[in-house]
């Protein structure tokens, strides 16, 4: 499994960096790897070196009593640059009564003054690990490649009588997309659209038949990156645009036993 | 000699006879410096107390730097202080003079101490946090106001910006009566411990040099009884260095300024008598006075035979002692209050010039007024009540102290041979080299504590299973925008016209490399902001990116 990666930054203008230099130490000692922002970080820079670096949590430190404003902005930069699901964890000089504010403004966890080291890489640890454990919501949808949706249609319809929800192109994949809603979750019917279409190999290879599972899920990123961490085969590294808006990524069959699924997050509902 | 011989001896069979039933506590017992600690001291005929003592107040200062030290007057009782606004604070200090202390030592937010003004966008959240806020001299007045210059010594720890708050200061001082020369005070203008430790540097390290050299030529001028520097080991102890690391990376900077002096053509004994210096107290007792007693001795022989100084006041080193910041807990934060005391002690073994004495609820917040107070009392009652302070050196002599003392010396003094062969101190900072040091040392220090191996009383023993939370100090949330609006209004009602030409004569002094504090003090009394002085320097300058 690869290492966990942390940001440790220090925001703000407080120059007192013996604790974050200790935790940066303590983690590495722990296997992590970390990278250490150096003094005078503003939350934007913050958020960017934890989006570039491809980080699992981000650790801040103040001692200048400026963390409740602070830390909060760092949240939010997190949440500007799509990149909520990165945890922010806290420590310094910080006021106990202040940790209740902070947790509501977003920040995980904070540690106070005195905590040890390794109490801070075991909950970075098992803060990990949780989030790996964490099933999937649900089947968001089952995809199963037909020649033509035409002569597909009237089995679902008719045979067994679900709903047509609707008919969608997905430029991106070449496909056109049948939509049959059946309980919580819904078949789709791909039609390749070209020739080079991903559907259209997987026929002329193996036949009709189901494509892939598909699970919903809400954390893409942060999981696309754990399974890259852990070396599980993808076909998309990245999350891509899928349909209704959703962000959706490949997981290579050979990691399932013959089975490709596909993670989907839908769009968030504002 | 045979007599002593055989006691010796005894002992040490008896030693060994009871080891074997009670074992001693450790296999080895050692210093944070990692000196090894003996079971007992016995005399060393080695050590000359003519040549490695001497008497208090002579050459090689080993005993103190004055004759009488405290019998004739106390140390300087000064804690720092600063919080919020300048009225804020200014109402702190009074309320510490009243109650007996005798000298001020201002604590600057860290957008002063960066050079920024409260409505810079890098100043958001920082305004009167850690200290007070300063943007212009309006500020300033405030700060001082009904506090006499003349009759008040001030510290102003402020590094970078130094020569802006130093020319805010004699602008106060013409406001109230009170001419240059009678001012008397330190500003803390170390910036390469900054670089090491401190982390409030903006301009790169050359520039800042020049800047403190032109400083010392100043103050020769205008300010003789003003402290130029206090080249602070402070700041490198809390960042987690040894005690001999922080002698030694002290001593390395003093002797960088010291070149630096000399380089820009100042001559030795004009501007050494103006040096001070900045120590930590620490916990271990022992340790802690005899590094004092080390310090000065070193300096000592480093300015008479080094440098060839010839003022006996350039070989005595003077300095500020503050308790260990980074020794407190917030556990139990009243068992803070016995951690200071004996720290404290410590310094006052140790010969201070003057002390702060840290408040108990310093590791969660900046004190409140009855932690203050009592912190001040600590001192007042070390002075007043303890005895420790009617006879000079009173540790003096003692077998082991003296043994530290020299182990710390012959230590320090490897160190420096190291730095000295890297280049120098501002070179072994360039390459991170005593970042590194201080780092691994704080780092192992941690590790210590977490093993239990050091116990640390209400952190990692002794535990309450409900925590204290005592009552803490709140800066007001309403004060960035208030300071806010004071400075923008300063910056409307002043002469725009003159403002401007003061930056501009400022900018042609630094390009030109004329001293530019005559400038920055025509700068702040035409009420250019902190901010504004700051960056034209740093146009010029450039900043320091750090490591």
């Amino acid at each position: 499994m690869k290492p966990i990666r942390v940001l440790i930054a220090k925001p703000g203008l407080d120059g007192h960096d013996r604790g974050a230099l200790i935790i940066a130490q303590a983690l590495r000692d722990h296997g992590m790897e970390v990278i250490y922002t150096g003094l005078r970080q503003s939350a934007v820079q913050i958020a960017r070196a934890a989006v570039q670096e491809d980080v699992d949590v981000v650790g801040l430190s103040s001692l200048s009593g400026a963390h409740k404003s602070l830390f909060p902005k760092v949240v939010e930069a997190l949440a500007a640059e799509n990149a909520s699901d990165i945890p922010v964890i806290g420590g310094g000089v910080i006021p106990p009564e202040d940790i209740p504010y902070l947790e509501e403004k977003g920040v995980t966890k904070i540690f106070t003054s005195g905590s040890p080291t390794d109490a801070i890489a075991v909950y970075i640890k098992q803060m990990m690990n949780h989030e790996i454990r964490t099933a999937p919501k649900k089947i968001a949808h089952i995809g199963i490649a037909v020649e033509s949706l035409e002569m597909a249609l009237p089995f679902y319809q008719d045979t067994l009588g679900l709903q047509l929800e609707a008919v969608e192109e997905v430029d991106s994949e070449m496909v056109r997309v049948a939509f049959f809603p059946i309980g919580d979750t819904r078949l789709e019917l791909l039609e390749p659209t070209m020739e080079d279409s991903p559907i259209k190999k997987f026929i002329d290879k193996r036949g009709e038949g189901i494509h892939h599972i598909a699970l919903e899920v809400d954390d893409i990123s942060k999981r696309l990156h754990q399974y890259r961490e852990e070396g599980i085969s993808l076909i998309h590294n990245e999350p891509k645009q899928g349909a209704h808006d959703s962000q959706i990524a490949f997981i290579h069959p050979k990691a399932a036993s013959g089975v490709m699924y596909e993670l989907c997050q839908p769009k968030k509902e504002d | 000699m045979t007599d002593n011989q055989s006691g010796n001896e005894k002992w040490k069979s008896e030693v060994d006879k009871i080891k074997q039933r009670f074992p001693e506590r450790k296999e080895r017992f050692n210093t944070s410096s990692d000196l090894t600690v003996q079971g007992l001291y016995t005399p060393d005929q080695s050590r000359s107390y003519e040549k490695d003592l001497g008497y208090p107040g002579q050459f090689p200062y080993t005993r103190g730097i004055q004759p009488t030290m405290y019998r004739s007057r106390y140390w300087t009782m000064r804690q720092y202080a600063g919080f919020g606004s300048a009225g804020e604070t200014n109402e702190r200090f009074r309320y510490l003079l009243k109650q007996g202390q005798t000298g001020l030592s201002v604590a600057f937010d860290l957008p002063t101490q960066i050079g920024y003004d409260s409505d810079d966008p890098m100043a958001e959240g920082e305004v009167g946090k850690v200290g007070v806020a300063i943007d212009t001299l309006e500020d300033m007045e405030v700060l001082f106001d009904r506090i006499p210059l003349n009759e008040v010594s001030t510290s102003m720890t402020i590094n970078a910006p130094a020569s802006i708050l130093l020319a805010m200061y004699i602008a106060v001082g013409e406001k109230q009566g009170v001419k240059p020369e009678q001012l008397t005070g330190t500003i803390q203008n170390d910036i390469l411990k900054e670089y090491i430790a401190r982390g409030t540097y903006i301009y790169p390290p050359k520039p800042s040099m020049r800047l403190i050299t032109d400083i010392f030529a100043y103050c020769q001028e205008n300010l003789p009884k003003f402290n130029t520097i206090s080249i602070s080991g402070y700041h490198i102890r809390e960042a987690g260095s040894t005690a001999v690391q922080e002698v030694a990376f002290t001593i390395a900077n003093g002797i960088a300024y010291v070149d630096a002096a000399i380089e820009a053509g100042l001559e030795v004994d004009q501007f050494a008598p103006r040096l001070a210096f900045f120590f930590n107290a620490h916990n271990q007792f022992f340790e802690e006075a005899a590094k004092f007693r080390a310090a000065r001795r070193i300096w000592a022989k480093i300015m008479k035979d080094q440098y060839q100084a010839e003022n006996p006041k350039s070989w005595k080193m003077r300095f500020h002692t503050q308790t260990g910041g980074s020794t407190l807990t917030a556990q139990q934060p009243d068992n803070n209050i016995v951690r200071v005391t004996l720290q404290a002690l410590a310094a006052v073994m140790g010969g201070t010039q003057s002390l702060h004495t840290n408040s108990r609820d310093e590791a969660l917040a900046l004190p409140t007024e009855d932690s203050a107070r009592i912190a001040l009392r600590t001192q007042q009652i070390i002075a007043q009540e303890s005895g420790v302070a009617d006879t000079v050196d009173p540790l003096g002599g003692s077998y082991y102290v003296e043994a530290l003392t020299d182990g710390i010396e012959n230590e320090v003094n490897e160190y420096l041979e190291r730095i000295k062969k890297m280049g120098g101190a501002v070179q072994a900072v360039e390459d991170g080299y005593m970042q590194r040091e201080i780092h691994q040392a704080a780092y192992d220090a941690q590790k210590r504590i977490e093993s239990n191996e050091d116990i640390v009383v209400g952190l990692n023993d002794y535990k309450l299973d409900e925590e204290i939370h005592p009552d803490l100090l709140r800066v007001d949330e309403q004060l960035e925008a208030n300071q806010v609006e004071r400075t923008q209004k300063v910056r409307k009602s002043r002469d725009q016209n003159e403002a401007d030409k003061c930056l501009k004569r400022l900018r042609q002094a630094a390009v030109e490399n004329n001293n530019v504090m005559p400038h920055i003090v025509d700068a702040v009394k035409a009420y250019a902001t902190v901010g504004e002085i700051a960056n034209v320097l740093r146009e010029e300058f450039g900043e320091y990116a750090g490591m």
